[in-house]
């Protein structure tokens, strides 16, 4: 293993931090400068557990009679074909955690099975792209708000669990051109349903009931444009607390993607920004959290012209879907860049499991999709064993770069086989 | 693990000053064991009989700590806040300073490694270089609370 790699860049979350620095130690690898979640994924662990290591998927196999039969690839991606080939109503599910060749190549799979491609967190970036396309929201990229942002707000979301040095390397405490004093030049706030450790930094923390997210929007927007009195408990705190910033910014987490109101709350905070814009700069940014999510909506938008989900079921072009996948129509899936079950309600898992929709995964870890998998092929690390493109949260395209022998193909090519078999 | 907390609840806390300190720096020295009970000069008063005996029941109950910072592996995040924050990285290190990862050559007091904070250089610390400078940024901005100051 050749090394040390400086200034390698981290594919752990969509922060893409890339002042990582690899050495040799004790055989294995030994990674500075970067946080746990990063840290599972070059050292191989679960994510919120450091000391458990996570299983990698080895071989592919098929599962017959419930039982896993360890096959050759090109026996599983037969298999998977003709599992996808069959189904009326196939979905291409998650995207968001793997690199940027392997959206495209899933995209083409998607197009060629006529299925319905899902990013996992289309409720969160979905309706921020939507809203950046209507509400003409002015963008900055982390570095900028770095050296300018004097006042942060994260609205439903928790850097801390999402993105762990999101507050070091760009909004909180890193010092900027015109930050200079770090945390002492800047004002935090966050809304949340708890409280998180963020409320240990802010100037102002709001707890706000379940659903009602929207409410406390719309009542900062009025209060802000003098419209109307507060009725919302913290829309005045919050209110004086943007007025008074000259830079600002607002991080939207998956708080605000829960429900059927994700596309209002979006629309609701770009009217916000616009208020405030005349006599200030301030921006928004999603707080995605899976290393490549930006990448996948800039694959949508440039390709496809939208960031909803696109559904090929009645052909190309597709038809556009805001709202999220019914399952219970789901008749086959092929899954990569996520876990699916870890992510779907038990009510829904059971549902798959009794209609015994058939399951194609692909991927590196032993995840719970996988456990359920009627066909799983395993992929490389991207940005750890394989190289791969992916985009950070503000959507700056960087190229990862591999560091380890990969022990399976990298997921694009496992996709583009699956086409060249399906076609 | 005995904190300096737990020893100030039988300080007077009224940082009258006649140590020279507040009674939360005492509290700190006392579990350094820089200083002893008795060097507590309102303790001595007869309103305060017996919180000399029970602060060196305490001390006697718990090891010797050593001076500085410890980790609590279990509850750091490797998020870098104690890195960006330190007043030595801040002074030493351009990189921090700028919320970057320190390089590998820096002299540095703590770095991240594998996803946890691990101490290098304790030596360094401005707590330790300077007995009037009681800098503990590092601890007071830490989210988890995974940093002690001892």
């Amino acid at each position: 293993m050749p090394g040390p790699w400086e200034s390698h860049i981290c594919p752990g979350c969509a922060c893409l931090c890339d002042d990582l620095d690899l050495v040799e130690a004790d055989g294995g690898l030994q990674a500075h400068n970067v946080c746990a979640w990063g840290s599972a994924k070059f050292l191989g662990s679960k994510k919120f557990h450091p000391g458990q290591p996570r299983r990698r998927l080895t071989a592919p196999f098929v599962r017959r009679r419930g039982r896993r039969e360890e096959v050759s690839p090109e026996a599983a991606l037969a298999q998977a074909a003709e599992l996808l080939a069959r189904a009326r109503r196939p979905v291409v599910f998650g995207l968001t955690a793997c690199g940027s060749r392997a959206q495209e190549a899933a995209l083409a799979v998607a197009r060629h099975l006529r299925a319905r491609l899902e990013p996992a967190d289309l409720n969160l970036m979905a309706p921020y792209y939507q809203a950046l396309l209507t509400a003409e929201i002015h963008h900055a990229s982390l570095e900028v708000l770095r050296d300018e942002a004097d006042t942060v707000l994260y609205w439903g979301a928790n850097p801390l669990h999402s993105c762990p040095r999101h507050l070091t390397r760009y909004t909180v405490f890193a010092r900027g051109r015109f930050t200079e004093r770090g945390v002492e030049d800047r004002r935090l706030a966050a809304v949340d349903l708890h409280r998180t450790e963020l409320a240990r930094f802010c100037q102002v923390f709001v707890r706000v009931a379940p659903g009602a997210d929207l409410e406390l929007i719309r009542a900062v927007q009025g209060v802000l444009s003098g419209a109307s009195r507060a009725t919302v408990t913290g829309a005045v705190r919050l209110a004086e607390f943007l007025r008074h910033g000259e830079v600002g910014v607002i991080f939207a987490g998956r708080g605000l993607a829960v429900g059927a109101e994700a596309l209002a709350r979006f629309a609701a905070l770009g009217d916000l920004i616009r208020v405030l814009r005349p006599a200030r700069r301030f921006f928004l940014l999603p707080l995605a959290s899976d290393f490549n999510s930006a990448g996948l909506y800039h694959l949508l938008l440039t390709r496809l012209g939208s960031p909803w989900a696109p559904d090929f079921g009645e052909g190309d072009p597709p038809v556009f879907r805001s709202q999220p996948v019914r399952w219970e129509e789901v008749d086959a899936l092929l899954v990569t860049g996520a876990d699916l079950f870890w992510l779907l309600p038990e009510e829904t898992r059971r549902d798959l499991t009794r209609r015994q929709v058939p399951v194609v995964a692909v991927g590196p870890w032993e995840d719970r999709t996988v456990a359920r998998a009627a066909v799983a092929l395993p992929a490389a690390l991207e940005g750890i064993e394989v190289e791969e493109v992916a985009y950070r949260q503000d959507g700056i395209p960087v190229c990862l770069r591999p560091v380890l022998p990969p022990p399976a193909p990298a997921a694009h090519q496992v996709l583009t086989q699956l086409l060249e078999i399906s076609s | 693990m005995l904190t300096a907390p737990e020893l100030l609840e039988f300080l007077p806390q009224t940082d009258c000053g006649q140590c020279g300190m507040t009674c939360a720096d005492f509290a700190g020295l006392l579990l350094a064991r820089d200083l002893s009970p008795a060097d507590c000069p309102v303790l001595h008063e007869p309103e305060y009989a017996g919180f000399i005996e029970a602060l060196e029941e305490l001390l006697a109950t718990a090891p010797a700590a050593g001076r500085g910072m410890a980790i609590d592996p279990a509850r750091c995040i490797g998020c870098g806040i104690c890195v960006a924050m330190c007043e030595h990285h801040l002074a030493q290190v351009p990189e921090a300073r700028a919320g970057r990862g320190p390089g590998l050559g820096d002299r540095v007091i703590f770095r991240v490694v594998n996803g946890q904070v691990v101490v290098v250089n304790q030596e360094l610390c401005v707590r330790l270089l300077q007995a009037a400078e009681k800098c503990s940024k590092c601890a007071e901005h830490c989210p988890t609370e995974a940093i002690t100051l001892r």
